[in-house]
């Protein structure tokens, strides 16, 4: 019973780890831009996600480590360092449009103004990562964003023409925006569905918690299920600005747009639920996105790490915790907009995105680490053709967002 | 030695101590050089990653220090017990000299904040 407990708790930080600020704008976006045009991306990206958080929390598991700590190992100390330099610059980044997103979720639910939440926001979640227990964050933030399936009840109360959904997603077109705008859209929305900083964590995580051989079968429960229902709720998006917002006309630009569709079909109840919703996963991400910058830089430099043990014994990974928070408050009070802050984030990640899972492919086929429990054959098929796509989406992304203005 | 370079040092009950940043040879009564001692701490992983992301690491480490070029912790080999997916040493981490760098973030930031002393788990 204990055991059956645990698995579906650990379903359910993986669903709350999948959907954040990206997902939550990017997912928005296209369905109220393309209908349901980009429904496919959502499913490459979760397909390929499960295949390499399976891959990230069999090397924790059997090997102890962390896949970043062993990157190093691998890629020697030159090419790891400019690849923490530039996880860590995207990982604050995200960090920083995360706290944004928690802002917005606040000013939605006082109507008090964000830049008034933002510091706020930032010393909540360090207080919550200095000392909250690992298991209990994860798993009340995961809980709590599941407040998102408000989404997809709204589906089913508006006059939802199904047939028309589902013609839009075998069909797929560029509704009118042209071509380029459809394609930026859609790396954009792969991105925010393959954040780096998700298997960062996840593989951390693995180890903060212990996991070991015996826990592997949990641990694929989690993913397989897990991400897959975050891909749900991410569907749910866009399926609900496909039948509000793409009618009208409406581009995405605020949060309070991407919360329109539950308005429409529950009122102010509605409006609160999917508050809720947005601060739960956004803060949980800012979590999430925090440790993953400071795992990143101490599992490089190899000092002490993590939330078990007493934080003056682990000084320089709570320094670059308390830094990394800090800087996400600041690009903040620059006073840019949060939903265009997400936009460029998303671009830089899409660029990152090989050096995060080029590493994992490599490490989980190292018998060294893993002895038997190497990718078998289908797995390594999926993960260099996953790889491919990745490689394809970061050398695209700049291009996009140029010649396209940032989709506009 | 790539077997040993970049590898993750543990001490005798399982803290992280550094990675194997650099090591240093000596040369036997034989002739035969061999290693001698594993070299952690920024200021020579910075030499050894050269270029100016090595410069930079290693200037932003010498703000911490008073003495300068920084000395690295020297583990002497003789101080390995065994080696897997990390360099295990036979002694605790409070037997070895401490990082500089970690005592000043201790005593000057992280000790000074309430619960500092306390894991949150």
């Amino acid at each position: 019973m204990r055991r059956l407990l645990a698995g579906t708790l650990g379903i359910l930080s993986a669903v709350g780890g999948f959907v954040d600020i990206g997902d939550l704008v990017a997912a928005s976006q296209a369905g109220a831009r393309f209908g349901m045009a980009h429904a496919w991306v959502l499913l490459l990206g979760v397909v390929g996600i499960c295949a390499y958080a399976e891959m990230a929390g069999r090397i924790a598991a059997v090997s102890g480590r962390a896949v970043f700590d062993l990157v190093r190992e691998r890629l020697g100390a030159r090419v790891a360092l400019l690849n923490l330099l530039a996880s860590y610059l995207v990982t604050v980044l995200t960090l920083a449009a995360e706290l944004g997103g928690v802002a917005l979720a606040l000013r939605l639910a006082t109507g008090v103004p964000y830049l008034v939440w933002v510091p706020v926001a930032g010393l909540a979640v360090w207080l919550v990562l200095w000392r909250m227990r690992f298991q209990l964050m994860e798993r009340v933030f995961g809980l709590a964003g599941l407040a998102l399936v408000v989404f997809a009840v709204a589906l089913w109360w508006l006059p939802t023409d199904w047939a028309e959904l589902g013609r839009g997603v075998l069909r797929p077109g560029d509704g009118g925006q042209g071509w380029g705008a459809y394609w930026f859209v859609a790396v954009a929305l792969f991105a925010s569905t393959v954040s780096p900083y998700e298997v960062f964590f996840f593989s951390s995580g693995a180890v903060e918690e212990r996991w070991s051989a015996a826990d592997l079968a949990a641990a694929r429960s989690g993913v397989l299920i897990g991400f897959p229902v975050g891909g749900f709720l991410a569907l749910a998006l866009i399926a609900t600005a496909t039948v509000v917002l793409h009618p009208a006309g409406v581009s995405v630009t605020s949060l309070d747009q991407v919360a329109t569709p539950v308005v429409v079909a529950f009122g102010a109840v509605g409006l609160a639920v999917a508050a809720i919703g947005f601060f739960a996963v956004t803060f949980g991400a800012a979590l999430e996105t925090g440790l993953s910058a400071a795992y990143a830089a101490a599992q490089y430099f190899g000092w002490q790490w993590g939330k078990r043990v007493r934080p003056r014994e682990a000084a320089r990974f709570h320094t670059v915790l308390l830094v990394s928070v800090l800087l996400g408050v600041l690009v903040l009070l620059t006073t840019v907009d949060p939903v265009t802050l997400t936009e460029y984030m998303l671009v830089v990640s899409a660029v990152v995105l090989p050096l995060t899972y080029l590493p994992i492919l490599v490490v989980a086929n190292d018998r060294t680490y893993l002895g038997d429990r190497v990718n078998g054959r289908w797995l390594n098929l999926l993960g260099a053709v996953f790889l491919l796509v990745i490689v394809a989406a970061s050398v695209a992304a700049v291009p996009l967002a140029i010649t396209t203005g940032l989709g506009r | 030695m790539r077997q040993l370079l970049d590898r993750q040092i543990v001490d005798s009950v399982g803290r992280l101590v550094g990675k194997v940043d650099d090591v240093e040879f000596a040369v036997g009564d034989d002739g035969v050089a061999y290693v001698h001692a594993l070299l952690s701490g920024p200021g020579v992983l910075g030499a050894r990653v050269g270029g100016r992301a090595g410069r930079m690491l290693v200037l932003a480490a010498e703000r911490f220090v008073t003495d300068r070029p920084m000395a690295p912790v020297r583990i002497p080999f003789a101080l390995v017990e065994r080696m897997d997916s990390a360099v295990r040493l036979r002694v605790p981490a409070e037997d070895l000299p401490a990082s500089p760098v970690e005592e000043w973030l201790r005593r000057h930031v992280i000790a000074r904040i309430p619960g500092a002393g306390r894991a949150s788990g």
